[in-house]
């Protein structure tokens, strides 16, 4: 069975990213962070809700995305906003790995 | 419990201990007296994107209108708090009063005034809040030449929204080093040369002698003997806490209100948070005053969990950032009491911190590169300091190793 909406784009090697750690990639005009955390891989919006400043340069630490600018906070997972002064959710996305390909569902 | 709270003050403090009550419990009676205009605002845009036009006022609010309402919390505005009787638990203002069961003094800081010789008060132009950042852009517009006495954080930042609105800037600073001995040098250094880079011209170890008015222009006398000739004066030269109000009552008070670490000051179910207070630093066994951004945050949520009895000690590490042109500065715990000092990377690109170092254990650290790329290391940094670590100095120096496995 094929899902329509599924638009899978080929990111990276799966295993260049490290555990608790992520990676900036760019498609067409967007930004997106990907993330490998102990349980597997998650991807996000690339910039912060609070001043649009990008993730990439932020920390990884238990299952959170802290923003390199005022420490907003961030749940990986759902993308919720945890601590001010993030208050608007991160969009998430779905992510899949094949023979250590790692893919986007965009 | 009585439900009766009053928050003196409508600034970041207020707004983060108003949300931490209210997100408990929506029953409690909550309100905020500000003598500003405004719903609680950002300051920190002030010198930087809403100078420069690039954000507006509604963009800097923390909560919209609706926050207010929607949690039926009482804010008043243009109203200043003139006095407190604690023993009556009575706020008063104006010809009015107001009782409280709990009270929280989040009054902030005020501008530090500069008397120059020549000129009236009301000549100079200072930042704290909208309606001074509202007439410095309405008399940039018309002018070119800008004198700023100060180079401290909001001075620098100024000056750097200021050239990009291509004006000609100079920036006087009495002492020997920008943004003063908290940073290091190094960094400071650097600093100094993007502004120059910039056309900034500043001069160090200088201070103003005097100012006289002729036409629509000012002629200045610096101490070094320079002579210019300015179309403003803006001072930024640090900030004081606000407590003129409460000078006739019995509460204790050292440079600001003096807390413990519950944000609990020397009068029963008084509280002070945010750039007023002086308050008991667990982790560094000592007081401290901070005028910061993540500390009204942070402490304002600390106060509205001790108002409503969900008692919690506040160690949060002190952090502040300031940006300036391109340039984006952190600084975390802090960088004045060390044996040892040692830096980590050595471009803007990538980033430059210093680590101040005590018996192996990081005290402060402070950084500066392109954008918010030291932003992660300050962070664990931060980390560090709180578990009071003992740290490999080897390993912190190499770039190669990252902070956070370390
Ligand atoms: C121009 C500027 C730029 C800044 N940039 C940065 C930055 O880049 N990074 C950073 O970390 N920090 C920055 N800060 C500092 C940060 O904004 C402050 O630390 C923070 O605003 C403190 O919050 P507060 O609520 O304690 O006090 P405030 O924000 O000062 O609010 C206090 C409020 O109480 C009101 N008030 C005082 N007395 C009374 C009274 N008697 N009755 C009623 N109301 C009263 C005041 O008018 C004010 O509205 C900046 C500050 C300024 C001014
Ligand atoms: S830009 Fe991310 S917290 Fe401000």
């Amino acid at each position: 069975m094929t899902d329509t909406n599924e638009n899978w784009i080929y990111v990276c090697e799966a295993d260049s990213i490290e555990v608790e750690d992520l990676k900036r990639f760019d498609h067409e005009n967007d930004t997106y962070c990907i993330y490998r955390l102990e349980d597997g891989y998650y991807a996000t919006d690339g910039n912060c809700t609070h001043e649009e400043f990008h993730l990439e340069d932020g920390l990884v630490m238990n299952g959170e995305i802290e923003c390199p600018m005022h420490q907003g906070i961030f749940d990986i997972k759902s993308g919720k906003a945890k601590s001010p002064p993030a208050c608007i959710d991160l969009k998430t996305y779905q992510v899949k790995v094949d023979d250590n390909k790692l893919y986007i569902n965009l | 419990m009585s439900k009766e709270i009053i928050i003196i003050g409508g600034g970041q403090t207020a707004a983060n201990a108003s949300k931490t009550i209210k997100d408990s419990d929506k029953s409690y009676n909550l309100s905020i007296f500000s003598n500003e205009d405004y719903l609680p605002y950002e300051r920190p845009p002030l010198s930087k994107q809403l100078l420069t036009s690039e954000k507006k006022i509604d963009d800097c609010l923390f909560y919209k209108e609706e926050f207010y309402n929607e949690n039926n919390i009482n804010f008043l505005p243009n109203t200043e708090v003139e006095k407190i009787d604690f023993k009556e638990k009575l706020i008063f203002t104006g010809d009015k009063n107001y009782s409280y069961n709990k009270l929280l003094i989040a009054s902030g800081s005020k501008n530090r005034i500069l008397n120059i010789e020549g000129l009236n008060q009301n000549e100079i132009f200072y930042l704290r809040n909208i309606d001074e950042c509202k007439k410095i852009i309405d008399k940039v517009k018309k002018i070119k030449n800008i004198l700023i006495v100060g180079g401290g954080f909001i001075g620098l930042e100024i000056a750097s929204s200021m050239s990009k609105l291509e004006k000609n800037i100079t920036l006087v600073e009495s002492s020997a080093q920008l943004m003063g001995r908290i940073i290091p040098e190094e960094i400071s250094r650097l600093v100094y040369e993007k502004h120059s880079q910039s056309g900034v011209k500043i001069f160090l170890n200088t201070s103003l002698k005097s100012a006289r008015k002729k036409d629509q222009q000012y002629q200045i006398n610096l101490s070094n003997n320079e002579k210019i000739e300015v179309d403003i004066i803006i001072v930024g030269i640090g900030a004081l806490p606000n407590t003129d109000f409460l000078n006739s009552s019995d509460i204790n008070i050292d440079n600001g209100v003096v807390t413990n670490e519950y944000c609990e000051t020397s009068r029963d179910n008084v509280y002070a948070a945010g750039d007023v207070s002086n308050f008991f630093h667990p982790i560094y066994n000592s007081y401290m005053r901070l005028e910061s951004w993540k500390h009204a945050q942070d402490h304002g949520i600390n106060a509205g969990k001790n108002i409503i009895n969900q008692k919690k000690n506040y160690e949060e590490i002190p952090w502040m950032w300031s940006d300036q042109y391109d340039l984006n500065l952190q600084l975390t715990g802090i960088c004045n009491d060390y044996d040892q000092k040692v830096s980590r990377g050595n471009n803007l690109d990538e980033g430059i911190i210093f680590f101040f170092i005590k018996k192996n254990i990081i005290m402060g650290a402070c950084g500066v590169s392109k954008g918010p790329k030291i932003g992660k290391d300050i962070r664990i940094s931060g980390i560090k300091i709180k578990n009071q670590e003992i740290i490999d100095i080897n390993k912190i120096i190499d770039k190669n190793i990252k902070l956070q496995k370390i």
